[in-house]
């Protein structure tokens, strides 16, 4: 398998953004075609290799080495093959991608797999908000894919998500699946305040507890059978998601009433 | 300059397909008995050569279209974008589009005349202001009467005279060019929550006055003031199935009067409700047909995302109720008001699919091409860059059947569109789109390619493919200046607006300001719009109507 | 209804011009026609105005109105979970009893809901709640904005560009998008590599990081003061002050343009003229887009 990689030479100033950066427009591309695809720094259109060294050409597979905090779009509505990033990456990644594999050993910035199709993302450091969100404006955000993170995340995280799976390792911050359509997030750290605010359907799982928005109703401590497909599921992507009864059980809630909407959010208590 | 070898299409003077040179003269049409004519040289030669195209109901400029703007951001980001040039400003098309944008996407379609068909007095100075950043076309506007708090205050009385006046003032402060009258009754007491649904039933608020009279007083109000443009009426109980008895009551409410009934397809349904709604285009036709005293556009309706705006605010709560989706609401004073609903017509969906159809219908059925128009109501139907789709649909009969074979199966027996066959030719598309508004507007400079007028011009490569042929003129001539040419727009001239002063008692204003600071919250002086703040103001004449 | 706004302080003509005091023809007594509730998390000045006060706990506008929301759909809420928000069941159930009696209720609010934890979702929740009511009787919702003509710059912005604000122009288009595009994010994740300051003065009010972003980059700031701002700045450009000694139109809250007549002269420029000079001083620079390059539309997928 030959891959790609691009190497970090200069950082940019000012956001530099690279949607060109992605497996669909480098699979037929030869080295010299890859350098001059356009990135626009700023206002200014400049090329690939003003800011990356680029080894390799025709392939699927993309490594990124480098600080690409400031890069945004990456992987924009890729459709296949694999980004791999060693570094931190900036905002936009994956969003309205369609297949494909994302993974980040770094942190990422806001709107990662936002209003995403499908396909997967992994982020091993921490991550910012609006993961697999819609944008401002938008009814609907992610549609189908997966999204972990390891460490933290930000706001608004599954905002609108209409299916798919969302997994943060650390705390998340407010508004996790505020107005979700449907869908799962799960949430192994917690999170700060409004978790499920507005939520119409879909399923929240916390394994910490959570400040509750007081529109939501406590329908007592139970184990669904779902949760082991969950669990199964999520193990194999090296998420353990506890379902034994014999070692706790899930606090179910649902709401919000206030839309009045049917979501799930379970908290597990040992 | 000179266009050379076309087959012109100028219903104004009967011109029906002949080969004519035209010559252009300081922007206007010139006979060329001395030979005057110099400059550029346009070969038509086996092309199509129309007026510019008239829209005579829009809604392009002010706080409403704005209002949608605002709400629909997830629009913007997938429709077409406008990159600035050297010589063109930036800007987005779709539901909503931007003022740069939408002076580029109408003349780009061959449209160089535009009626902002919905202006609150209150707000009229920012209707002015993105009037004068729509470019390259001319633009006038209606202003909002019919729920003026002060004129049915007194109609209510009585005080006819008055109330004209008032009407006179209000023209004149909002330097509008005419009336346009919402839901008569209706939006004023949407204030409090309330509609005004039956022509013969006092408006909530009032002890006498009904909608039908305000629809018959206003109507000769303006005959009597002489604007070049009639009653510009949204008839009551928009939307609603069985509303075809509201209009046609409205119509005889209208005898005696000349009126323009705008997008009446939201005016033509029989049924209950929405389940059992049907098509009452036939019936609204007939009587249409028969009554040359009335013009109106179609408002027709293409499958597909919208944003709806009206300053009918109780229709807009229901269709937020129905739609579930976003609703902006604007109450304008003593006014008027306005709602805002994004909207997605679906042929599966048969209250949509009967829309569909009525628009069409109307514009079939009703025999005289000079008094029906093409209209989207945009940006309620759809969107006015669209236009092309419905002069498909009205020039091939084919291309209709096709598109109904996608509609609910539930359809069947609602409309009368499956055994319409009549199909328009270029000569009655002419007419509808340009100079039938036109001559309803009072724009007696526009859509007409006689001598002396306005050298607004649209050429065309003749095409089977009629969506492209009218979605892709080859030229587009704006008083003379060559505005678009092969897809490109070449220049961006600024746009006129027309302007009416019709005359009213001078004592009027000390009558009026009394009443104006008891219940307005802006000073009586601030009120009325500068004229310097028009940016190339035409005064038009007002008229005598028998 | 007012929530967290101060009116009294802030907006002193609101009362008595548009809210309480008007005689009309509806409500011919004036303010003895009109209920007035003030929700703020303590009694400010506006609160001797109001005939109910709500005083909500720090942080909690936003479950108090998504209690709201619920309650005037009929759900029942808990009395503990209501406790929360430092109400009772009963006050608010007198303030739905209330709304839904009105014959026509207006909510406005101030930066205490906007601008606090939750932020654009507070908004978005009392404007929902008022678009809610209507199911029962007429009702609306409107910001009370902070400083002179924000309206209008929103109002403008949204007609050239189709949004109100937080718009970059990169791709020679504009885009949208709050928390990236919006001027405090920008400075502060220090995104930009210039800065051109109209008429606002963020060195007093942004957070840190901005503002020493401000001050290590080409700032120019056009204003008729100093300005903390102007200090910061690399360029000051004195401007005639608008609306006193330069003529314009300034929008009210409620988006209805008022022409502004100058009082007095002033021997400055106004802004417009200046903007107007610097536009034509760039337009004799080559143009930094490239010819018959354009950049690439972001659209939605």
């Amino acid at each position: 398998m030959s891959v790609i990689h691009l190497v970090v030479k200069e950082q940019p100033s000012v956001p530099l953004e690279a949607e060109c950066i992605s497996p669909d427009s480098f699979a037929e591309l030869s080295n010299d075609e890859i350098r001059a695809l356009r990135v626009y720094h700023g206002k200014r259109q400049c090329r690939v290799d003003d800011f990356f060294d680029v080894d390799g050409e025709k392939s699927d597979h993309i490594q990124i080495h480098g600080d690409v905090g400031r890069v945004r779009w990456l992987g924009r509505a890729m459709t296949r093959g694999t980004l791999q990033i060693y570094g931190d990456v900036g905002m936009h990644l994956g969003a309205y991608m369609k297949n494909g594999r994302i993974e980040v050993h770094g942190n990422a910035g806001d709107w990662i797999g936002a209003e995403m199709k499908n396909g997967f993302v992994h982020i091993h450091g921490d991550a910012g908000g609006q993961i697999g969100a819609a944008y401002r404006g938008s009814l609907r955000g992610m549609k189908n894919g997966t999204i972990i993170v390891d460490g933290t995340a930000g706001i608004e995280v599954g905002m609108r998500m209409r299916r798919g799976t969302i997994v943060v390792g650390g705390k998340v911050r407010d508004f996790a699946g505020l107005q979700m359509k449907g869908g799962t997030l799960v949430l192994l750290g917690g999170a700060e305040i409004r978790t499920g605010a507005w939520m119409t359907r879909g399923t929240i799982i916390s394994l910490k507890p959570i400040q509750l928005m007081p529109t939501f109703r406590t329908s007592g401590p139970m184990n669904p059978m779902f949760m082991n497909v969950y669990a199964r599921q999520l193990g194999k992507l090296g998420i353990d998601l506890p379902f034994d009864r014999r070692s706790g059980s899930y606090i179910r809630h649902c709401g919000d009433m206030s839309i009045p909407g049917k979501g799930e959010l379970f908290v597990w208590q040992s | 300059m000179k266009i050379t070898g076309g087959k012109v299409y100028d219903p104004a003077n009967g011109i029906n397909g002949e080969v004519r040179d035209l010559h252009i003269v300081d922007g206007k049409f010139a006979d060329n008995a001395n030979g005057a004519t110099g400059g550029r040289e346009i070969d038509a030669t086996g092309m199509i050569v129309f007026p510019g195209g008239v829209d005579v109901h829009t809604h392009v400029a002010g706080g409403s279209i704005n209002f949608a703007r605002a709400m629909t951001p997830e629009d913007h980001r997938r429709t077409q974008a406008f990159i600035r040039t050297q010589s063109r400003r930036s800007g987005l098309g779709g539901m909503a589009p931007t003022t740069f944008a939408t002076g580029y996407l109408y003349a780009g379609m061959g449209f160089t005349t535009v009626n902002e068909a919905a202006v609150p007095a209150l707000s009229a100075r920012h209707t002015h202001e993105e009037l004068s950043d729509i470019p390259i076309v001319d633009k006038s506007s209606c202003v909002l009467m019919a729920n003026n708090e002060i004129m049915l205050d007194l109609m209510e009385r009585g005080e006819y005279d008055r109330a004209r006046d008032i009407v006179a003032w209000y023209v004149w402060a909002a330097k509008s060019y005419g009336v346009k009258a919402v839901n008569p009754g209706g939006v004023a007491a949407w204030k409090y929550g309330h509609d005004a649904k039956g022509m013969s039933t006092a408006i909530p608020g009032y002890n006498k006055l009904t909608p039908g009279d305000v629809v018959t007083q206003l109507a000769r109000i303006i005959d009597d003031l002489g604007l070049p443009h009639p009653i510009h009426l949204h008839c009551n109980n928009l939307g609603a199935p069985g509303n075809v008895a509201t209009t046609l009551e409205t119509m005889k409410h209208l005898e005696g009067s000349r009126a323009h009934i705008a997008h009446m397809q939201y005016h033509a349904y029989g049924g209950d409700d929405w389940s059992t709604m049907r098509s009452e285009s036939a019936q609204l036709a007939d009587y249409f047909n028969a009554h040359p005293n009335m013009t109106t556009d179609a408002g027709a309706v293409l499958f597909g995302d919208t944003v709806t705006i009206t300053a009918d605010g109780p229709w807009q709560h229901l269709l937020y109720k129905l739609t579930g989706r976003k609703w902006g609401n604007l109450d304008v004073e003593n006014e008027t008001g306005c709602g805002i609903v994004p909207y997605t017509y679906k042929p599966s969906n048969l209250v949509n699919a009967v829309q569909w159809a009525v628009g069409l219908e109307l514009l079939l059925l009703i025999n005289d091409p000079w008094r029906v128009f093409l209209s989207t109501d945009h940006p309620n139907g759809a969107c006015f860059w669209r236009y092309p789709e419905i002069i498909h649909l009205l020039m091939s009969n084919d291309f209709r059947q096709a598109c109904m074979k996608k509609l609910t199966p539930a359809i069947k027996g609602k409309i009368t569109l499956p055994e319409i066959t009549r199909e328009y030719t270029l000569y009655e598309i002419a007419t509808i789109m340009s100079a039938g508004p036109a001559r309803a507007l009072g724009l007696r400079q526009k859509g007409n390619l006689g001598v002396g007028c306005d050298a607004d011009v649209v050429i065309y490569e003749e095409d089977k493919d009629i969506e492209r042929m009218f979605g892709h003129p080859r030229y587009v001539l704006k008083g003379g200046q060559v505005v678009i040419e092969e897809g490109d727009i070449r220049e961006t001239p600024e746009g006129r607006e027309f302007i009416t002063r019709p005359s009213y008692n001078p004592d009027t204003e000390a009558f009026l300001k009394p009443i104006f600071e008891d219940c307005y919250t802006m000073s009586f002086e601030n009120y009325p719009v500068e004229m310097e703040r028009i940016e190339h103001p035409t005064m038009m004449d007002c008229v005598d109507v028998d | 209804m007012y929530w967290g706004g101060n009116p009294a302080e802030c907006h002193p003509r609101h009362f008595t011009k548009y809210t309480l005091m008007q005689k009309s023809k509806f409500l011919p007594r004036g303010r003895k026609d009109r209920t007035m509730a003030l929700v703020d998390i303590r009694a400010t000045k506006s609160a001797k105005a109001a005939d109910i006060f709500l005083q909500v706990r720090p942080g909690k506008d936003f479950e108090m109105i998504t209690i709201l929301r619920a309650m005037v759909k009929g759900e029942s809420i808990p009395e503990s979970q209501i406790a929360e928000t430092g109400l009772s069941l009963e006050t608010l159930e007198d303030l739905v009893a209330r709304m839904k009696a009105a014959k026509f209720g207006a909510i406005f609010f101030g930066m205490g809901l906007s601008m606090t934890r939750g932020k654009h979702m507070n908004s978005a929740a009392l404007l929902t709640l008022a678009a809610e009511m209507n199911a029962f009787t007429k009702f609306v919702a409107m910001p009370m904005r902070g400083h002179g003509n924000v309206t209008g710059a929103d109002v403008i912005m949204r007609w050239q560009t189709g949004y109100p604000f937080g718009i970059s122009f990169n791709r020679g288009y504009p885009r949208y998008n709050p928390g990236e595009f919006s001027t405090v994010d920008v400075l502060v994740r220090g995104d930009c590599d210039a800065a051109f300051i109209i008429g606002a003065d963020p060195g007093a009010t942004m957070p840190q990081p901005a503002i020493d972003h401000l001050a290590a980059i080409p700032t120019i700031c056009l204003d008729p003061h100093v300005t903390h701002t102007s200090k910061l700045a690399k360029v000051h450009i004195t401007t005639a002050p608008a609306g006193i000694a330069a003529p314009g139109t300034g929008y009210r809250m409620d988006e209805i343009p008022l022409p502004l007549k100058p009082a007095l002269n002033s021997p400055y420029p106004s802004d417009e003229e200046v903007v107007r000079r610097i536009n034509q001083a760039i337009a004799k620079m080559p143009d930094w887009m490239p010819e018959g390059e354009p950049p690439m539309v972001l659209s939605q997928v």
